[in-house]
């Protein structure tokens, strides 16, 4: 028998509603478009809100010599020269926009004495850049796009709702076909234009600083219709994450502690970053020092839980309240411990991926037609290390960019009727994992997200590396045995059964782009090739090629000339 | 459905202005409501007629008439409000869930009905501070009578400068002095910092609100027990 | 032998069944565990079908709210060690149940499409000046993460039924109310649609908030003295209206 669903159709459907979603959604509403933003948490509690430090903009309010053009040589340097160019243009030059249509909308940052948008120091910016509201600018993000996208007559949110997968027609992407889990009913929606803003996969790693939802589901259904996956080798590392107690182990201590003045120590209270990179210190880019921080423990230097020490208290009680509330009040109501008189324990954690779905840098379209990414989820303006502060600025940016880019593609396509027998192959395909014996997707993913923690971290091996290979091919050999007992609302069982699919999609890419890649550049260090080869200025890229991930290299698109001056030379 | 029928008209009319909880059986709404008889009952009979050894009684401070909207001023702050809406009416019995089976399935109207009164708060604020100076006048004048300070001063001090916390804490001050406005840069640096020290006494609003009830009825007992001569009045300072 | 903690789980799938009840868990303790890992452990361990929500753990996205041995808490900030070996964990009572522990907070949406969006003055230069001291209020009522254990605390919004919107969206609305450059004033709508009157300033609230926001005294009680300036207080109002009209013709 068929299977019921319910149909909606509209001009752009965009899925996440996380800051780019959402910002995209604004862009394609101020156009006059129909748009339908689907999520697959509540609306409002995006990863979004985990952002914590501030937004990157050459506003120059606090340092006065800052404008786009140092933004942008900041970018390309950290990125150390594999980042887009174009998109770091678009950014450093739009971000201050951003930032203050971002007040206009009703965000309200903290001020400098004559009244400006107050910008903190934040590591690998050569100015004090990060425009924040404490530490909680995340969520000011998001609860001020939440209060203009709930007013918008044009613009539907589904909430709760889990993208199975991307209906494509004619090398098109023409709509999606998802779960709403509170209710456990099947849609169909059918759309000009689809945007991905699904966020990032720093749940495949055991140890990370991400939501629930983090889980790559992007990367999954972009690979599947065809488009390419770009840098995946390069994750992030945040150095200062917690470790103890063992239940929030990973919860990220925001940059923003160095920012405002921490200090880095080991266990022999020793200022180890004075060694590690004597000019910028603690606020060196979150690569250096979250191999600094790594270093340490390996070596021995470690504190009692495995982490080292980041000291803020010196800066006294009521300064660390102001600045960094949530900070103080993680701290003391997790793990019982009062950062304005003692120092924390932090040991990285994962925190970003750089690489992504390949896009378009002005248009935000994938390789596939009718397809387009924002956000953590698309790929190329970070390169190979991600400055803090950028992710915001890069939601913003290239969410109005893509929102913008999906509504002109829109307006020259046309709604396409999708086949029934499509739409019931997909629902049987998620309605076959309901079974009551199988084998339990979370011991998968247990065994998965432990194998990437061990194997894949921060330095790299090649003998782990393809030990991790190896184990994610089992697992997806196992794949097909996954199921889940219970019926289709809200059964989370059901919802890991079809995350893992695409977490193997993002494991399977991270590994072979690591192995892949033989010298250390950025977030990627190869333990066997310590150094940067200049032949390896090249992204790589993996593609699905008759079931198989096939990987690929292109060279790094060249810079103009000019842009060129604005950045160093790179050495060798 | 609405009826024509005059009788219920009338019904819906007393329903619209008394609040649901007088409308129904309550052991704590009758024992406050008699509490309060039974106090202006003996009032009545035993009245306060002159002052002893100098001191005046607080609530014939400067006379007793004024006695119902200092009575209002408090029966509409927000403290007591928290307190016995709670506490005499039941809404809610607790914060814990647990507990709320009794509210369940009550009717309620909260702040409307007759209960819009707690809109006012503020005019009887104002009458409140007007009064203020008349509990440090009686201070002046018991020191005056005595030509020293007794114990009966003392309290009377402490009854005062509770008194003036407990007014100047209150929550339709805050708003007057910086609470109204959204921008104190704008030519209001001053209300800034009142209103942010004024922010720190209201924190304790409710303290103050108990302590110098408290200290009322203390100094009142006091002084009636001086006057039936069962409490020695000690002379501190000479 | 290793500790373990006993949970007690209400379950229930109000499609199918007309009554929940209670089930009993077993889990190892582990040092430092939040209700939210052993409810998890649950999940993912022992029954996969146990419907529960919850995203970033880190007491910032507010979606694991429930009601913990009678108390609304988030389970991401409640540590095992506070309150006992021997847990309930109870869905939000104020909303519909979806399943298990989840429940459909969906009306809130509802709810704050009501309430006027930040609306700026006209008269800005651009960028826009502020002072620290006059962000610093609005500040405050940002820090809320929406996790609903306000309106599921709130007697009004639990047990009864009025127009009272509740207290996040009083929170919402003096968090625009107060910005120093909005031009709305919400507490006329709030009185009059919102039924701020309905609320009698019980304060359980803000004794439940995990952002520690002062509900009741900040918003609430700002808010309705803001409603007494537009209805009860002429004088106050006079004033008011004068400086409007001052305003305007600068």
């Amino acid at each position: 028998m068929a299977e019921q669903y319910l149909n909606t159709e509209s001009d752009i459907l965009i899925i996440g509603a996380g800051g780019a979603g959402m910002r995209a959604a604004l862009a394609a509403s101020d156009a006059g478009l129909k748009v339908t933003v689907v999520s697959k948490s509540l609306l409002g509690k995006a990863h979004t809100v985990m952002a914590e430090g501030g937004i990157a903009a050459s506003l120059g309010n606090v340092d006065p010599k800052d404008n786009w053009q140092a933004h942008f040589g900041d970018i390309i340097e950290e990125g150390v020269y594999i980042s887009n160019w174009r998109m770091a243009e678009i950014l450093a030059k739009e971000a201050p926009q951003r930032v203050y249509e971002l007040e206009r909308y009703g965000a309200l940052f903290d001020r400098t004495p004559d009244g400006r948008i107050l910008q903190r120091a934040f590591g690998g910016h050569s100015y004090r850049r990060l425009c924040h509201v404490g530490d909680r600018t995340g969520l000011e993000i998001i609860r001020t796009l939440e209060d203009q996208v709930i007013h918008r007559q044009n613009v539907k949110i589904i909430d709760e709702l889990y993208i199975t997968s991307l209906l494509k027609k004619d090398g098109k992407v023409i709509g999606a076909i998802g779960l709403k889990m509170d209710k456990g009913e099947f849609h169909c929606f059918k759309a000009k234009a689809v945007v991905l803003a699904t966020g990032g996969c720093g749940r495949v790693y055991k140890i990370t600083s991400n939501s629930w939802e983090s889980t790559g589901d992007g990367l999954g259904l972009a690979y599947r219709v065809g488009a390419k996956l770009q840098d995946m080798e390069m994750i992030q590392f945040h150095p200062t994450g917690m470790v103890y107690p063992p239940g929030v182990k990973g919860l990220l201590v925001t940059e923003g502690v160095r920012g405002e003045g921490g200090i880095l120590y080991n266990s022999k209270m020793e200022r180890f970053m004075e060694r590690y990179s004597p000019q910028k210190k603690e606020l060196d880019a979150r690569d250096v020092v979250a191999r600094a921080n790594y270093a340490e423990i390996q070596e021995g230097r470690g504190t009692e839980h495995g982490g080292v020490y980041l000291d803020i208290s010196y800066k006294g009680a009521d300064f660390v309240k102001q600045k960094l509330p949530s900070m103080y009040m993680q701290f003391m109501e997790f793990a019982g411990v009062d950062i304005t008189k003692e120092k924390m324990e932090v040991a990285p954690t994962t925190h970003y991926q750089m690489g992504g779905v390949r896009v378009d840098p002005d248009t935000g379209m994938t390789d596939v037609k009718g397809l387009f990414a924002a956000g953590e989820i698309a790929c190329g303006l970070h390169g190979a290390n991600r400055l803090g502060g950028n992710s915001l600025a890069d939601i913003l940016v290239f969410g109005k960019r893509t929102g913008e880019g999906a509504t002109d593609y829109a307006k020259t396509a046309e709604l396409v009727e999708v086949r029934e027998e499509d739409i019931q192959n997909e629902i049987s395909r998620v309605l076959s994992f309901l079974k009551p014996d199988g084998i339990n997707a979370y011991d998968l993913i247990d065994e998965l997200t432990s194998t990437m923690s061990d194997n894949v971290g921060i330095v790299r091996e090649p003998d782990r590396l393809n030990i991790a290979l190896a184990k994610i091919l089992e697992l997806k050999e196992k794949y097909p045995k996954v199921s889940a007992p219970g019926g289709r609302k809200y059964n989370h069982g059901l919802l890991a059964a079809m995350e893992l699919s695409n977490m193997l999609v993002a494991t399977e890419a991270i590994v072979r782009s690591a192995i892949m890649r033989p010298e250390s550049r950025g977030a990627h260090t190869r333990k066997d090739f310590p150094k940067k080869d200049r032949a390896w200025l090249k992204n790589i890229l993996c593609s699905d090629v008759g079931g198989e991930m096939k990987l690929d290299t292109e060279p790094v698109p060249t810079i103009p000339a000019e842009l060129m001056e604005l950045v160093k030379q790179e050495v060798y | 459905m609405i009826s024509n029928d005059p009788k219920q008209k009338t019904n819906r009319a007393m329903t619209r202005l008394i609040p649901s909880e007088f409308l129904e059986l309550n052991w704590r709404v009758g024992t406050f409501i008699l509490m309060i008889v039974l106090g202006i009952y003996l009032m009545m009979i035993y009245p306060m007629t002159d002052q002893v050894n100098g001191l005046i009684d607080p609530f014939y401070s400067p006379t007793v008439l004024i006695l119902p909207f200092i009575g209002l001023f408090r029966l509409t702050c927000y403290a007591y409000r928290k307190d016995y809406h709670r506490h005499i009416f039941n809404h809610p019995r607790a914060c814990e869930i647990g507990f709320r089976a009794e509210t369940k399935g009550r009717e309620y109207t909260g702040e409307t009905r007759l209960f819009r009164i707690e809109n006012l708060h503020r005019w009887f604020m104002y009458f409140a501070v007007l009064i203020l100076p008349f509990f440090f006048y009686d201070i002046y004048l018991a020191i005056v009578t005595e030509g020293g300070i007794t114990l009966g001063i003392v309290l009377l001090g402490i009854n005062a400068i509770f008194v003036t916390l407990y007014t100047l804490s209150c929550h339709a001050v805050r708003h007057l002095i910086g609470g109204n406005t959204d921008c104190f840069s704008c030519k209001h640096n001053v209300r800034q910092k009142l209103f942010s020290g004024q922010t720190k006494m209201n924190l304790h609003h409710e303290t103050l609100a108990w302590i110098s009830l408290t200290m009322f009825f203390l100094v009142d007992l006091y002084i009636r027990g001086l006057q039936a001569g069962v409490l020695p009045n000690i002379m501190l300072i000479h | 032998m290793e500790e373990k903690i006993i949970l007690n789980i209400y379950r229930q799938d109000p499609s199918i069944e007309q009554k929940g009840q209670l089930q009993k868990f077993e889990v190892p303790y582990v040092d430092g565990m939040v209700v939210l890992d052993a409810v998890r452990y649950v999940q993912e361990k022992l029954d996969t079908t146990l419907a529960i929500r919850w995203n970033c753990k880190a007491a910032k996205c507010g979606s694991c709210s429930a009601e913990i041995n009678g108390m609304p808490r988030l389970m991401c900030k409640t540590r095992v060690d506070t309150v006992g070996h021997n847990i309930t964990v109870t869905p939000m009572g104020a909303f519909p149940l979806i399943k298990d522990l989840v429940t459909d907070v969906g009306e809130n949406w509802e709810i704050l499409r009501k309430i006027p969006k930040f609306t700026p003055r006209e008269d800005m230069e651009s960028p826009w000046k502020m002072q620290q001291m006059d962000v610093e209020r609005s500040k405050e009522f940002r820090k809320c993460i929406e996790c609903f254990l306000c309106q599921d605390v709130c007697h009004v919004i639990r047990e009864h039924s009025t127009p009272y919107f509740g207290p996040r969206h009083v929170v919402k609305a003096a968090s625009m109310d107060m910005h120093p450059l909005d031009s709305e004033d919400r507490s006329r709508m709030l009185d009059q649609v919102g039924g701020l009157g309905f609320c009698n300033i019980t304060k359980c609230c803000q004794d439940v908030c995990p952002e520690h926001i002062h509900i009741t005294d900040n918003a609430i009680i700002q808010e309705k003295e803001r409603a007494v300036d537009n209805f009860y207080d002429p004088l106050a109002r006079l004033i008011k209206r004068k400086k409007t009209k001052e305003r305007s013709v600068a």
